[in-house]
């Protein structure tokens, strides 16, 4: 899993590569850290590269969205390829999560 | 230790040929400038003593010429007066000891009566008297002899070649012969004087200027004169015997009347000899052997190269015995060595009082003990501590399976199989059924991520489920009780995706609520396979107060429920590509009707495995399959 974040004022572009599964959630939830106190955040997440994701990912996915919305911010994801999007929606995840 | 040995062996070695083949060039080197150098002054001696030679003989000679020359005018005013002629000759005898005997010949018929008449004295070495005689007869007929003939016609004074006088001195002799002239210049007699050879002789014998020398004068017809011998080498034969060798070329350089040296080859021998010329035209030579010259040099030689043997030798020792003694910590290095190998990490280690490499070499061994120490005592706590672990792990694994029923129904009615395959020790998956008054409660659930964090939270919401299950309430107020009590302090987010039912074995109809998670597959008594997909609501443990909304359907007898845990459908074989849900549909799809709960389990368990063949399982897998009868 490769995370790239850029930052221009209190918008931020995350793109999202590989897959997040058991070898790597830990890893993913370190660097999803920057993103976690910002305040206003304005996420999007570019996940057009991301080709799997096990509970934990998901798991990544909803601590982001809380601690985003706890700081007033935003976040949506945008790209997902079919078979992600699947996960996201039989876990019902696309219910909670914005997903374009 | 042999390879400690060796070690010293190879250098001392090393050592040893360069040193001697330093010194071996030192040696030739020495050796050949010496060599130079002594044949270049054993040059210059023998050529010293042959010049100082040449100068005492030729001495001799002018001595004699003279005292015969100045005669020449007594005997002219003497000439009527025949008995001082035999003064006059006795008087030339008597002024020079070299000369042994003189005479004054005259032509014949000169006096007219007297066809012969030589005055001639001579020295008579029994008596040391001069005795005086006339020489000329009959048998005696010097008019042929060399000594007169030869200044008789060139009227020039001459020195004859050796020969033995026979009548005359009785001796080997050569002899100077001094022409008188007349008036009209024409000889009329010869003054003489006789040298005895064996002075000559005497005077080269002790020309020794090496102890095997060997001198000799070669006068014009041949005639060899050595300290020795005379010999006459005139005849064919003894000339054939020297021709085209050093000898010959030394004979005609000498009796062309060269001065010079010349290096001669005697068979295997190797000799030189330094030539000149006397003053009579005979020639003198003396030959040296290169033996005699170099014999020092050979001896010097000799003893270096016994010295230095020594010397080398005495080296190669030195150089074992400092090496070994130098290289000794290595070997009791390697013993130590080979203990720590052993297990023993408190070697003991050689004393090393010297401050170079060796001490370094002791001072990282003496760290790299404490260390490893240190390290294996580290890494025995360490691993009691994951023992320790890994014993409650297993603890917890057994109370895990436990709590999930192991018991599986199989009646008139119904069957129902499962089977909880955590991926660690313990896992985050469950499932869960209850028969109450002829309903069946069912569920399966997977917590996010797995291992012991996972299990916590799966042993609640099974304890939840099993509670709840008792009390009469719907499906989904059941799972909401669930989710509103897991998302109150649920500060890491873990969160539950759980199907559950009921079935009424009676009418067949189900109610159910899906939390998040896969659909289920439904094999319909046809043989018709497909997925059961189910109203998604949100999993369990994410949203406070979810409302949930509960379905229901009616199953027929023979209907076949498969639910199952996303470990199945995820499990990957080492390329990572996943089992998938078109395999698990398949595999449903083509089971016999007969196939017992129990089969169906392990076969698709089977199935997953030949799948994913060696690769390790990354999530749990748990599989949950009723049948209706």
């Amino acid at each position: 899993m490769n995370v790239t974040i850029n930052q221009e004022g209190n918008k931020y572009n995350v793109v999202l590569e590989g897959r997040v599964d058991t070898t790597n959630a830990a890893q993913f939830e370190r660097d999803l850290q920057p993103l976690m106190n910002a305040e206003n955040a304005e996420i999007t997440v570019d996940c057009s590269a991301m080709n799997y994701t096990s509970s934990q990912g998901l798991r990544n996915f909803l601590m982001l969205q809380k601690n985003v919305m706890a700081h007033k911010g935003s976040m949506v994801l945008t790209n997902m390829q079919a078979q992600v999007k699947e996960i996201f929606d039989i876990t019902g995840f696309s219910n909670i999560i914005k997903i374009v | 230790m042999r390879i400690s040995r060796s070690l010293s062996a190879r250098l001392s070695t090393t050592i040893l040929l360069i040193t001697s083949a330093l010194y071996l060039v030192a040696i030739l080197t020495i050796a050949y400038f010496s060599q130079k150098m002594i044949a270049q002054e054993a040059y210059k001696n023998a050529s010293n003593v042959l010049n100082a030679t040449i100068q005492d003989i030729n001495q001799t000679l002018d001595k004699v010429e003279s005292s015969v020359n100045n005669m020449n005018w007594i005997v002219t005013e003497h000439l009527d007066d025949t008995a001082y002629l035999y003064h006059i000759t006795s008087e030339i005898v008597a002024s020079n000891e070299e000369i042994e005997g003189s005479a004054i010949a005259f032509c014949a018929d000169y006096f007219k009566d007297k066809h012969y008449f030589s005055p001639y004295s001579y020295h008579d070495v029994n008596s040391n008297a001069i005795y005086s005689k006339q020489l000329g007869n009959d048998n005696y007929n010097y008019f042929e002899m060399e000594w007169f003939t030869v200044p008789f016609h060139t009227k020039l004074p001459h020195w004859c070649n050796p020969y033995y006088d026979e009548g005359g001195g009785e001796m080997m002799m050569t002899t100077y012969s001094y022409p008188l002239l007349d008036e009209d210049g024409n000889v009329y007699a010869i003054i003489t004087a006789d040298i005895s050879l064996a002075w000559l002789a005497e005077k080269i014998r002790s020309l020794h200027p090496y102890k095997n020398s060997f001198t000799f004068l070669l006068c014009k017809n041949g005639v060899y004169i050595s300290g020795d011998e005379f010999s006459l080498v005139d005849n064919q034969n003894e000339k054939e015997k020297y021709i085209n060798t050093d000898y010959y070329l030394l004979g005609e350089k000498m009796a062309s009347g060269d001065s010079g040296s010349l290096r001669i080859k005697d068979k295997i021998e190797y000799s030189f000899a330094v030539y000149g010329p006397l003053h009579n035209g005979w020639s003198t030579a003396i030959i040296s052997p290169y033996k005699d010259i170099f014999i020092y040099l050979l001896r010097m030689n000799f003893i270096i190269i016994i010295v230095s043997t020594i010397g080398l030798f005495l080296l190669f020792v030195l150089c074992l015995r400092i090496i070994k003694k130098i290289t000794q910590p290595l070997t009791e290095f390697s013993v130590a060595t080979l203990n720590m190998a052993k297990g023993n990490f408190h070697a003991r280690l050689p004393q090393i009082n010297t401050k170079d490499e060796m001490k370094q070499l002791y001072n990282s061994f003496e760290y790299m003990q404490k260390s490893i120490t240190l390290y294996i005592k580290e890494l025995r706590s360490t691993t009691a501590i994951n023992e320790r672990m890994e014993s409650e792990l297993n603890i917890a694994r057994n109370i895990q399976l436990n709590m999930v029923p192991t018991e599986f129904p199989d009646n008139e009615r119904y069957a129902i199989h499962a089977t909880l395959q955590p991926a660690k020790e313990v896992g985050g998956d469950f499932y869960d059924f209850i028969e109450v008054d002829d309903e069946i409660f069912f569920a399966i659930g997977d917590v996010s991520g797995k291992g012991v964090p996972a299990a916590l939270v799966m042993s609640i919401t099974r304890a939840a489920f099993r509670f709840l299950g008792g009390i009469n309430l719907t499906i989904d107020k059941m799972i909401e009780k669930i989710n509103n009590t897991m998302c109150q302090r649920n500060n890491s987010k873990m969160f539950v995706t759980m199907f559950a039912g009921k079935i009424n074995l009676k009418t067949g109809v189900m109610q159910y609520c899906n939390a998040g998670h896969n659909p289920l597959v439904i094999r319909h008594p046809d043989g018709r396979t497909e997925f059961f997909y189910a109203q998604t609501n949100i999993a369990v443990g994410i949203s406070n107060g979810f409302s949930y909304e509960l379905e229901e359907t009616r199953l027929e007898k023979g209907t076949r429920l498969v639910l199952y845990t996303d470990g199945v459908t995820e499990a990957e074989d080492i390329k990572k590509k996943q089992y998938g849900e078109q395999r698990l549909l398949n595999f449903v799809s083509n089971l016999s009707d007969s196939k017992s709960a129990e089969d169906l389990i392990s076969d698709l368990m089977a199935d997953v495995k030949a799948f994913t063949q060696d690769a390790q399982p990354n999530d749990d897998i748990t599989i949950l399959t009723i049948s209706l009868k």
